[in-house]
């Protein structure tokens, strides 16, 4: 009992174990941490098979028309798993997992309507361009038809 | 006369670390009759396992059922998968997710006992252990990249391996943790807040434990020998050094002792993984779909958890059924609550661990 009063007093004298995280920002986050997915779009070849591995699917493709494709991260909503960057057939070249911590969003950013949006403008434009290409094709049948 | 009195506690007390809401029927000050409710966080987890997530995926989600067991769920499932894929892992994988689950079962327990001490008010060791925790979490941050998300486990191995400045940074910690531990067991068993208050309270016995199904640290503190890692042969534990540890009181005393007394075996079984790492691939190439029925046993912290995975060749599932360990106790833990006292309910429960996260999923 009194050693338990004892380690108790001595413990107030003691340095703190906690961080006052935003205000202080020296966090020591240990080598191969699991940060923020990175990405360079010059080296992509939009296999798209990062966004098929995704589990919450925070990599969303973007279909144009003329068969050029444009894609988008949610860091936000990302678990960072890594499993995109084991699916990606040039990892660290085109996709990479950072060492970054994530940074939290503002209200001013609106980050969930905006990925929405974009979610919803994507799905829509790969059925257009699906519709497109079964046309096309459908086209082509029928001149070889006749 | 008496007089009968119903008194809540929960779904949001002071005392509650989740929400459960227990009716108290009460008889002067003792715990006559009890109601449990437990589907306060409930989110669906086991629907959207078999409509919106492939079986690749299904992995990382299981993983979110839980913070502190969080290797355990993916584990159970994973080891299912490979059941139905017919795969087999090699030495090394199972060694390094057996370290895994381990390190879990220390800093879940450790958890445990802040908690338990913190109801019997004294905040001062709640800090205290909750500091200590740390160096088990540092570890499971460097091995797997995230301090609770851990997303280790894949299909066909795990994500990440063991490289030597990480052996001893292991063992620098563990090293460390250990005396820690002692001191803190000589605590749990000397110091009166924490060893004769809690002696003879909230008491299950064998024949209780027995009928009403209790499992993990609540069964082997009232002397039912039952652990899965003993039961079962997905891991071998009898080479690292795996004892069943079980004390025959039952009561909040010895459950507190059990848990401390896994935690020493688990700092040597982890030494032990470490010093002896098979040689051999991390990850191997799993092909094929899920196809039949299986259902595989883990022990989590807080006892045994059942999974149930049923698919037929497609990419989603037809079935996950997951069983917690806090589920499956609640009717031991109900039993315990009758006959104590009232002043009494906050601290029984609390020794009980229980998970509402886990069991609502």
């Amino acid at each position: 009992m009194i050693k338990a009063m004892m380690q108790a007093f001595t413990n107030l004298f003691k340095p703190v174990h906690t961080v006052k995280y935003p205000f202080e920002e020296d966090v020591v986050l240990p080598k191969d941490y699991r940060g923020l997915i990175e990405y360079s779009e010059d080296d992509c070849i939009f296999c798209d098979k990062c966004e098929k591995a995704c589990p919450p699917k925070s990599i969303v493709f973007y279909q144009h028309p003329d068969g050029s494709k444009e894609y988008k991260y949610n860091a936000w909503l990302c678990i960072y798993c890594g499993e995109c960057v084991r699916a990606c057939p040039k990892p660290g070249e085109a996709l990479w997992q950072s060492e970054k911590k994530p940074l939290s969003a503002t209200k001013e950013q609106d980050v969930n309507n905006e990925w929405f949006v974009w979610q919803r403008a994507a799905a829509e434009s790969r059925e257009n361009h699906a519709a497109m290409k079964k046309a096309a094709k459908e086209k082509k049948r029928q001149e070889k038809e006749s | 006369m008496k007089k009968v009195v119903n008194i809540p506690l929960g779904s949001q007390h002071i005392s509650l670390l989740e929400p459960i809401r227990f009716q108290f029927t009460t008889e002067n000050e003792k715990i006559i009759e009890v109601g449990a409710d437990v589907g306060f966080v409930h989110r669906g987890i086991e629907k959207a396992c078999s409509e919106t997530f492939e079986w690749k995926k299904v992995g990382y989600v299981v993983a979110r059922v839980c913070g502190l067991c969080a290797i355990t769920h993916s584990l159970s499932y994973t080891l299912a998968v490979e059941r139905l894929l017919g795969y087999e892992a090699n030495e090394r994988i199972k060694y390094l997710r057996m370290l895994m689950v381990e390190l879990d079962r220390i800093h879940s327990h450790m958890l445990c006992l802040a908690h338990v001490s913190e109801n019997a008010g004294f905040e001062a060791m709640f800090m205290q252990i909750m500091a200590d925790r740390e160096l088990v979490m540092d570890i499971q941050e460097a091995i797997s990249g995230n301090r609770v998300q851990f997303d280790y486990i894949a299909i066909g191995g795990v994500n990440r391996d063991v490289t030597p400045e990480l052996v001893n940074m292991i063992h620098k910690n563990l090293d460390e943790l250990r005396p820690k531990i002692d001191d803190l067991m000589e605590r749990f068993s000397n110091n009166w807040s924490l060893s004769l208050k809690y002696k003879g309270v909230g008491v299950l016995t064998l024949d209780e434990a027995y009928i009403y199904n209790a499992l993990g640290p609540l069964a082997r503190a009232s002397g039912l020998k039952t652990d899965v890692r003993a039961e079962s042969s997905d891991f071998p534990y009898e080479d690292v050094g795996y004892e069943m540890i079980f004390e025959s009181s039952g009561d909040i005393y010895a459950r507190n002792m059990v848990r401390l007394r896994e935690i020493i075996n688990s700092i040597t079984m982890c030494e032990n993984i470490i010093d002896n790492l098979p040689t051999g691939e991390i990850i191997e190439k799993v092909k094929g779909k899920p196809e039949g029925e299986v259902v595989v046993r883990v022990e989590a912290p807080r006892g045994e958890l059942f999974y149930l995975v049923k698919g037929s060749r497609k990419n989603f599932l037809d079935r996950v059924r997951i069983k917690t360990p806090t589920f499956s106790a609640i009717p031991a833990m109900m039993e315990v609550f009758k006959g104590s006292e009232y002043a009494d309910a906050p601290a029984i429960l609390a020794s009980f661990d229980p998970c509402m996260s886990c069991t609502a999923k």
